[in-house]
């Protein structure tokens, strides 16, 4: 269920290039965090520039139980720079309230899974930032994380991941950083290793090029694939109807990322 | 926002058969079904909800991008995606059967057979207080000529369309027209116990870098603050010109805006865009109303209607 409230910046600060981490005190929304599910914040609250919120992934939430006590009850989130909303984003000074909505979307489906399961995440960019609750609270053992970037400095997450002990993958587009070429290429020379007679647990935040190549090579009963969709939005909760997405449902094709999505299963999606 | 009885001004307000307990109605298009809404605040306190716009058939809508921010609005293009009548009386009505507030429904055709038919199946339809033809959609039969555009067309479907329901009638003009106040006219002469007005005005967005459009459908509406002043002025036009309410709307943001389009001569007000930046935008408005209204030792909101 939703909430509109107003949390308080605790800090506000660059992790490298574009890249910039928030901690943000909203116990309310904390309380009803799920890995997949994202916030929309008001950037200016006292002026209609810019006029829409913006839409967040959580890059890591602490309930109320969470063991490190200071923490509690405050989201992080891991922005990137691109445009005028996100450049006044970086301005955000430490007691600052901000207008916020959240949790909203559906979030992952988290199958019951044994610890044993094989775990897939690929992630392109800033897309990567929401596969770390999932992967947290996965828990799995056998954890194989692609992360995908431009060029080292969008490389992201890569301390955290290492800290859940996954094999990790990294490639970026000027190979400044690990694979020279795609995220998505990387995971095909890397495929042949993967053991052909278990399945595997595939899912996948970024560009909307990047799933659009994940979609075009995998086979779907070898892989179980959940894709997080990043598009622009106006509300965020499902009003408008400004942010769909063509899915195969024959009743209604045009499908909400906001509130039907972000996830969806990728075969759901008409990727043209 | 003041509880005591005595000293509560009198916000409510009549269109048509409908009687309202405050002026403040969310537009159609920006409210979804309204569940979307409850999670915000009690829905009940509303003068009355207008959900998107139905039509006889369900519609899938325009392609994406569907949405682009411009300065002080938003473009859209949708394209009026609905379940259509079946699908909204099946799956959306039922939850409104329990509502304290009013609902008006939006719909629209392609053919003046289209609009008759739709009013009178929603006249034989239980739990709707009252009717808001939109009728900014290109005339299929006319080769795509918008029914708004001309004051006979208007005249002519209005006619037709009060033929078949016994309903509160409102019609919702467009601002894409030379004499807005001209269409305003030739729908009360049909037989419009109301209108509402400004729909988005026609507009586009291009980007430099991609050389495309923002938006998929090319053309869209713009709608939000960038459009009140031009808005206020259609509405101070249109009540010049008609007897029947006015229900003014275009970029209500917040009471002060509310109040201006009163004082213009709209005896009720829409939120709409506002809703999608701030989903609780509509119950400020209302407490902002009663808060100018008391300290201005105002006892009732009709009183601020039309003042010029």
């Amino acid at each position: 269920m939703p909430i509109q409230t107003k949390g308080i910046v605790a800090k506000n600060r660059k992790i490298k290039s574009l890249y910039f981490v928030i901690e943000i005190y909203c116990p309310s929304i904390v309380r009803e965090m799920k890995p997949g599910k994202f916030i929309m914040i008001k950037i200016s609250s006292h002026s209609n520039y810019p006029f829409l919120r913006r839409p967040f992934s959580i890059y890591k939430s602490y309930p109320q139980r969470h063991p490190e006590k200071k923490k509690r009850g405050t989201l992080l989130i891991l922005y990137k720079v691109v445009g005028k909303g996100t450049q006044m984003m970086t301005e955000f000074k430490k007691g600052q309230k901000v207008d916020m909505i959240g949790p909203l979307g559906n979030g992952f489906t988290l199958p019951p899974l044994p610890s044993s399961a094989n775990i897939v995440l690929i992630g392109g960019g800033v897309g990567i930032v929401s596969l770390y609750p999932l992967a947290e609270a996965l828990g799995s053992k056998k954890l194989f994380v692609f992360i995908g970037g431009k060029t080292r400095n969008d490389i992201l997450c890569l301390r955290d991941f290492k800290k859940l002990n996954s094999n990790i993958f990294i490639a970026t587009e000027d190979g400044s950083q690990g694979f020279k070429g795609t995220v998505i290429d990387l995971f095909l020379s890397e495929r042949k290793k993967f053991n052909k007679n278990e399945p595997y647990y595939l899912y996948s935040c970024g560009p909307l090029e990047m799933l659009k190549a994940l979609a075009k090579v995998l086979k779907p009963k070898r892989f179980i694939s959940q894709v997080s969709l990043e598009t622009r939005m106006a509300c965020g909760f499902g009003a408008c109807w400004g942010c769909v997405v063509k899915t195969k449902d024959l009743k209604t094709p045009y499908q909400r990322v906001c509130k039907n999505g972000p996830v969806f299963n990728l075969e759901e999606i008409v990727w043209e | 926002m003041m509880v005591n009885a005595t000293g509560s001004p009198d916000l409510s307000i009549k269109i048509g058969k409908i009687k309202l307990k405050n002026p403040v109605i969310v537009a159609s298009g920006t409210f979804g079904f309204a569940e979307e809404y409850e999670d915000f605040f009690d829905l009940n306190h509303l003068g009355a909800i207008i959900p998107k716009g139905i039509s006889l058939k369900p519609m899938v809508g325009n392609p994406s991008p569907r949405i682009f921010e411009t300065e002080g609005g938003i473009l859209n293009s949708i394209g009026l995606q609905n379940p259509g009548f079946e699908g909204f009386v099946k799956d959306k009505l039922p939850y409104f059967k329990k509502m304290r507030t009013h609902l008006i429904i939006n719909f629209f055709g392609n053919t003046q057979k289209e609009y008759v038919e739709l009013a009178r199946r929603f006249d034989g339809t239980p739990n709707i207080s009252g009717l808001e033809m939109n009728i900014s959609c290109p005339n299929v039969q006319q080769c795509g000529v918008v029914f708004s555009s001309d004051p006979k067309m208007t005249y002519r479907l209005v006619c037709a369309v009060r033929k078949a329901t016994k309903l509160t009638l409102i019609v919702k003009l467009s601002p894409n027209v030379t004499d807005i106040s001209l269409m305003a006219k030739s729908a009360e002469d049909g037989g419009a116990n109301a209108v509402s007005l400004v729909n988005t005005f026609r507009a586009m967005a291009i980007n430099i870098y991609s050389r495309k459009p923002e938006l998929g459908n090319i053309i869209g509406g713009l709608s939000g603050p960038a459009i009140k002043p031009i808005a206020l002025r259609m509405v101070w036009e249109v009540s010049q010109r008609v007897k029947i309410p006015v229900i003014g709307m275009g970029g209500i943001m917040k009471a002060e805006d509310a109040i201006e389009f009163i004082m213009v001569g709209a005896s009720a007000i829409q939120i709409g865009t506002a809703n999608l930046v701030n989903p609780r935008t509509a119950i400020d408005v209302i407490d902002g109303i009663k808060k100018y209204l008391i300290q201005n030792k105002i006892n009732r909101l009709q009183k601020l209607i039309g003042l010029f």
